[in-house]
């Protein structure tokens, strides 16, 4: 590798070992993600396959770049815009407060590239902290498209290929089939609860069927107020337009964009 | 919770997922679709012009092989269509003899599955369909160069793309949307095996399929023009988007008409019994029953 000098690793991707990289022409600071492709007979992993070639369709600002793939007999580096965390570290570091308007700031952005995603017929199908990229000056991005899928005709349903446990809508987990833009945004729902409360996760531990649980947590008289304390009534509104178990009703990223939580959203916020 | 509605069945069905309606009613997945489809055309004809052995009768075996390899794995319907589209385009690039045709298809094969399926098909796999004429290490290598010829540009529009955006477009009778959608299915894969239809836009033969799947059905009974409403909905001039209906209705007579010939002393109904598990309406068998299906209703005019 002489195009780019490693500076540190910064974690493990779904597929393959990720890097903090220094482009030696440009200076530029990139984050590089490889994939060892030796020994095995199935060639490409199709996670990388999927996110090589849906990242090169989508381009936007809310989702991580794809500079370069660099492509040798024995390994695959996949050449990132350089983000500085991800969400869940991001928690880890804000002690339990986040301020209002980031949350909103955070939650636009989230909705703005998986909007983006959906009209271009993608479904991201991933969505979890770590999944998120959070930039110094404040701009969300998308990434790790390994799962994501463009959505041709309807597919056949495997709900096992989907989510991370914490982040999947019920109706994925009772074997539904509805299998579309309605996950993403159950997702969705999730992160900005835990946005609201300062990196709590709304379902944690959620375990597979048939051991499924996920009201002990909430008892059936919790109001929504108490889930999420520190948010206001509109976002109220907002997360209970995502968190709806049907998933037909559940509201669409397009729509929630409208919504009136977003009206007093900071004009710098609109333009992240 | 009471909004839950189980929805497994107890058949043997494969479960499949419904159409989305946010991504449906959404105008500009449509618009993005037809924006972006040029990219993926191929950009010539390369018979005679960068392909110095490869012939049209090669390409229309090596792609027949291909259907019978998807529809025997029971593959997505999209990855046939899709293979051919990386063919073509690798073709239009990059010189091959003949004897590497099929390791080409074979390979076009294993990224569009890995790209299309939740378990893709095994390298091991393919190379049993060649009848280990080539190896693994042949289809890995191959991988690697139509990755390289490509540029890794993989997510390629196809008719499929176009299938459920149209015909949910069109003021079909609801009775009539699930024969339209496979006639038009089966339509499509026929035209992915013809080179006549290889320059054209996917959305054009999708549009082409779907006509010709309604006009098959319906005759000329409905009571709007429906070259008129596709020409509304995917933007295509009506001259063209007539000329690639009939171009389709004369492929499917003609596939029709060869099929009935080989197939007389066989009773359909006794040959295929698999045909309600079948998926990829892509099988040479498949398009057999389906005359069946059509010869009932399809008035060629």
């Amino acid at each position: 590798m002489q195009k780019y000098e490693k500076l540190e690793k910064i974690g493990e991707g779904t597929y393959g070992t990720v890097f903090k990289a220094k482009n030696r022409e440009t200076h530029e600071i990139v984050a590089l993600k490889r994939v060892r492709l030796d020994d095995d007979d199935e060639g490409v992993p199709s996670s990388a396959l999927r996110e090589i070639c849906l990242l090169k369709e989508l381009k936007h600002k809310n989702i991580v770049r794809l500079h370069d793939v660099l492509h040798s007999e024995r390994k695959l580096t996949l050449v990132f815009e350089y983000c500085d965390q991800d969400l869940k570290k991001y928690f880890d570091t804000c002690n339990g407060e986040i301020d209002p308007d980031t949350v909103k700031s955070f939650m636009y952005q989230l909705l703005r590239g998986l909007d983006f995603c959906h009209s271009n017929n993608v479904l991201h199908r991933d969505l979890k902290p770590q999944n998120l990229l959070i930039n110094k000056n404040g701009e969300l991005k998308l990434a790790d498209f390994g799962l994501a899928r463009a959505f041709g005709i309807p597919v056949r349903f495997y709900s096992a290929e989907v989510v991370t446990l914490w982040y999947r809508p019920p109706d994925v987990l009772f074997g539904a089939k509805m299998y579309s833009t309605s996950i993403d945004m159950w997702s969705a729902g999730c992160i900005f609860a835990e946005l609201a409360n300062a990196g709590r996760p709304l379902f944690p531990g959620l375990t597979q069927l048939p051991n499924y649980r996920m009201f002990p947590m909430y008892h059936v008289t919790t109001t929504w107020q108490q889930v999420v304390p520190k948010l206001n009534s509109k976002g109220r509104d907002l997360l209970q337009c995502l968190l709806v178990c049907c998933p037909a009703d559940r509201m669409s990223a397009d729509e929630a964009l409208q919504h009136s939580y977003f009206n007093d959203l900071p004009p710098s916020a609109r333009h992240l | 919770m009471e909004q839950l509605v189980c929805m497994e069945s107890t058949s043997q069905k494969v479960n499949r997922a419904f159409e989305d309606p946010v991504l449906i009613k959404d105008n500009r997945v449509l618009q993005n679709l037809l924006l972006t489809e040029d990219k993926y055309v191929p950009p010539a004809c390369y018979f005679n012009c960068v392909q110095t052995d490869i012939q049209p009768y090669m390409r229309k075996m090596v792609a027949e092989w291909m259907a019978e390899v998807c529809a025997e794995q029971n593959m997505e319907e999209e990855v046939f269509p899709l293979s051919m589209n990386y063919l073509d385009r690798f073709l239009c690039v990059q010189n091959i003899h003949r004897t590497r045709l099929q390791c080409l298809g074979a390979a076009c094969m294993f990224l569009a599955s890995k790209l299309k399926e939740s378990y893709h098909v095994s390298a091991e796999q393919l190379v049993i369909y060649t009848d280990r004429s080539i190896s693994i290490t042949d289809l890995r290598e191959m991988e690697s160069l139509i990755l390289h010829v490509l540029k890794w540009d993989l997510s390629a529009v196809t008719p499929y793309d176009f299938l459920v955006q149209i015909v949910s477009r069109l003021p079909l009778d609801a009775a009539h949307v699930a024969t339209v959608k496979k006639h038009a299915q089966t339509f499509m894969a026929l035209c992915a095996t013809d080179c006549k239809f290889m320059l054209y836009p996917p959305s054009m033969v999708a549009a082409g399929c779907i006509g010709a799947a309604i006009r098959g059905l319906l005759g000329n009974s409905f009571d709007y023009s429906l070259i008129e409403r596709l020409h509304k909905v995917t933007g295509i001039e009506v001259d063209c988007l007539r000329a690639c209906q009939e171009l389709v209705e004369q492929m499917v007579k003609t596939s029709l008409s060869s099929l009935a010939q080989e197939s007389q002393p066989e009773t359909p109904t006794k040959t295929h019994p698999m045909k309600e598990q079948s998926t990829t309406p892509t099988d040479v068998r498949d398009i057999n029953l389906m005359a069946v299906d059509i010869e009932n209703s399809f008035i060629i005019a």
